[in-house]
């Protein structure tokens, strides 16, 4: 089997998700090149996609169409995709590490009789078949894992590999929608904004995040002072705001808020993956927690190895009479 | 028509973990079970205490001491259990295991199959969604709310930037659900008397054979690319270093700086 890869592109409202991009890299680094690589696009008119073949740079742009897939859903887009790879040839199916990715991969890896390697930031080729490294243990650990069959199916995290460059579609087939809206299972109703409570997290300088080894709801009035003396706003990793200390608005990582402030300063936070990768962008990192092989460490630029309950007041204290 | 969670037993988040060889040092674990599987029973409670499910069944694949998150679903409230015995190595490829649980669920009249959104050790993130493509049953993953409407279940699934997606599937369905979609209960002590006389079926699973899907490598510590400075000390000398690093590698000022 040939070492082309298909990606999974996804629309944005401003074209192709920066997500897109990176998996066209990624892609083009496993297939040898940018000639190997495939991308397919869902779409209900392959006319609302005439502007997207200029930026979608991909040796073959295959374009499912039908009115099933005129809305996104977890079969729709699961069908096209195996359409796609059919019709391509693909040895290996390439899409990204998010809700959408949740849906679809495990719906195409069930369908081609393997697993889907997930949550990937590295991929490569051995001559029994594909590896991928991965996140296991809530980030604490790197796995590689074979998939020893082909095609093989992976979902890739944000920021693992660069984005290629917009560029225009070598070659455009136009495929029909193996499925019919009848067909379908599952129907997109709406996307709406969950509502935010007026904090815009991605637009502060400072974010000081909250995360469960701060114990409980009542110890986040430190983390609160401490955001106030610098000048900052109060973000938190999934687990505080799943346990109701804060509202999910205020959720960081790849279900929540992506931000990128020029201070980020993470108190009690492990540092798993899916919180890594929305903050990574943040200019200057500080981490406190008392465990020294945590994996926040590994993204901080400074770190502070104790007890939160003691270290953030101290820093507060610190910040206020250094002024 | 009947609600099943899919369970999984895994080593307490608490342990220290140890690599060895292409997975962890299993010796001296205590395990339970997966947090984000208390979510799926509890959400598969709630579908029968509202009157959507006849009986609610929680499946696992693992080895026999696993038997003890089946117990603890039947403390929560759970009618009973369904225990795939395999040796736990064979854990490691989430289509072998999945192929088993989706034979077991073909089995028990399932109108809604519920999963956690990924086990916190492998964390593949993906069983639920295999189960559903094995049988041809829709899928929704990430789901932070589900309700009965008309004979479909609408799902509330949280996509990225705070949006959510409202989906409406068609039964049978299995929803991979994330933590925070319910409050799970706790077993009362009359759940754990009650728990003792529910049956569990314990079914034998042939071990793999083919090449599955996905084995396992290597596992290892995150390498440390951009690792922290840490700074020494007592808690009030690293918080007084701190501070002037913090104004640097930002470049800003903070509130109380003297203008």
């Amino acid at each position: 089997m040939s070492r082309r890869a298909l990606v999974l592109a996804e629309r944005s409202e401003s074209g192709i998700t920066d997500a897109s991009y990176e998996l066209l890299e990624a892609a083009s680094q496993l297939a040898g090149g940018p000639e190997g690589v495939s991308a397919v696009l869902p779409v209900g008119d392959a006319s609302d996609a005439e502007g997207l073949r200029e930026v979608l740079p991909a040796a073959e742009l295959l374009l499912v169409e039908g009115p099933a897939l005129a809305a996104p859903t977890a079969d729709g887009t699961a069908a096209a995709v195996l359409h796609a790879r059919e019709a391509s040839g693909a040895a290996c199916v390439l899409l990204p590490h998010d809700p959408v990715g949740w849906d679809v991969a495990p719906l195409v890896a069930a369908r081609l009789g393997t697993a889907a390697a997930t949550a990937v930031s590295a991929l490569f080729w051995r001559a029994d078949g594909l590896v991928a490294r991965r996140s296991a243990f809530l980030g604490k650990f790197v796995q590689e894992v074979l998939a020893p069959g082909l095609p093989a199916v992976a979902t890739v995290e944000r920021g693992a590999f660069p984005a290629r460059e917009p560029g225009p579609a070598v070659s455009v087939r136009i495929l029909p929608s193996p499925v019919g809206p009848d067909d379908l299972r599952s129907r997109l109703v709406e996307v709406r904004d969950s509502g935010t409570g007026g904090v815009d997290l991605t637009a502060a300088d400072v974010v000081v995040a909250a995360g469960r080894g701060l114990g409980g709801p009542e110890n986040l009035e430190i983390v609160r002072e401490l955001a106030r003396a610098l000048g900052g706003v109060v973000g938190a990793s999934r687990a505080v705001t799943d346990a109701g200390w804060l509202p999910h608005e205020l959720q960081i990582g790849s279900s929540g808020a992506t931000v990128s402030p020029k201070l980020y300063v993470a108190c009690a936070i492990s540092g798993a993956i899916q919180h890594l990768v929305g903050m990574r962008g943040s200019r200057f990192v500080v981490a406190i927690n008392k465990d020294p092989d945590a994996p926040i460490f590994g993204a901080a630029d400074v770190g502070i190895v104790g007890d939160a309950l003691e270290v953030i007041p101290l820093v507060t204290e610190a910040v206020r009479s250094s002024g | 028509m009947n609600a099943v969670a899919l369970v999984k037993q895994v080593p307490d988040r608490n342990s220290a973990f140890r690599p060895a060889g292409d997975w962890i040092d299993e010796s001296s674990l205590g395990y339970g079970i997966n947090d984000y599987d208390r979510y799926a029973v509890e959400a598969a409670l709630a579908l029968k205490e509202a009157g959507h499910a006849a009986e609610t069944v929680a499946v696992t694949a693992g080895p026999a001491d696993a038997g003890q998150v089946l117990r603890s679903c039947l403390a929560m409230g759970v009618d009973r259990g369904v225990h795939l015995i395999t040796e736990r190595a064979h854990l490691a490829d989430p289509f072998f295991v999945a192929r088993a649980l989706a034979e077991a669920v073909s089995k028990l009249d399932a109108g809604v199959v519920i999963a956690g959104l990924l086990a916190e050790d492998s964390g593949h993130g993906q069983v639920g969604g295999l189960v559903a493509g094995l049988l041809g049953f829709s899928f929704a993953s990430a789901a932070t709310g589900m309700e009965f409407r008309d004979g479909r279940l609408e799902v509330h699934r949280e996509l990225e930037g705070g949006r959510i997606a409202v989906v409406e599937l068609r039964l049978p369905a299995v929803v991979a659900v994330q933590t925070g979609i319910n409050t799970p209960r706790y077993a009362s002590l009359r759940g754990i008397m009650a728990s003792r006389r529910k049956p569990v079926e314990r079914v034998e699973l042939a071990a793999p054979t083919d090449g599955g899907g996905l084995r396992r490598v290597t596992l290892s510590k995150p390498e440390r690319g951009a690792s922290a400075e840490i700074l020494p000390g007592s808690p009030q000398e690293a918080a007084a270093a701190l501070v002037p690093r913090m104004r640097a590698g930002a470049g800003i000022s903070f509130p109380g700086d003297a203008a």
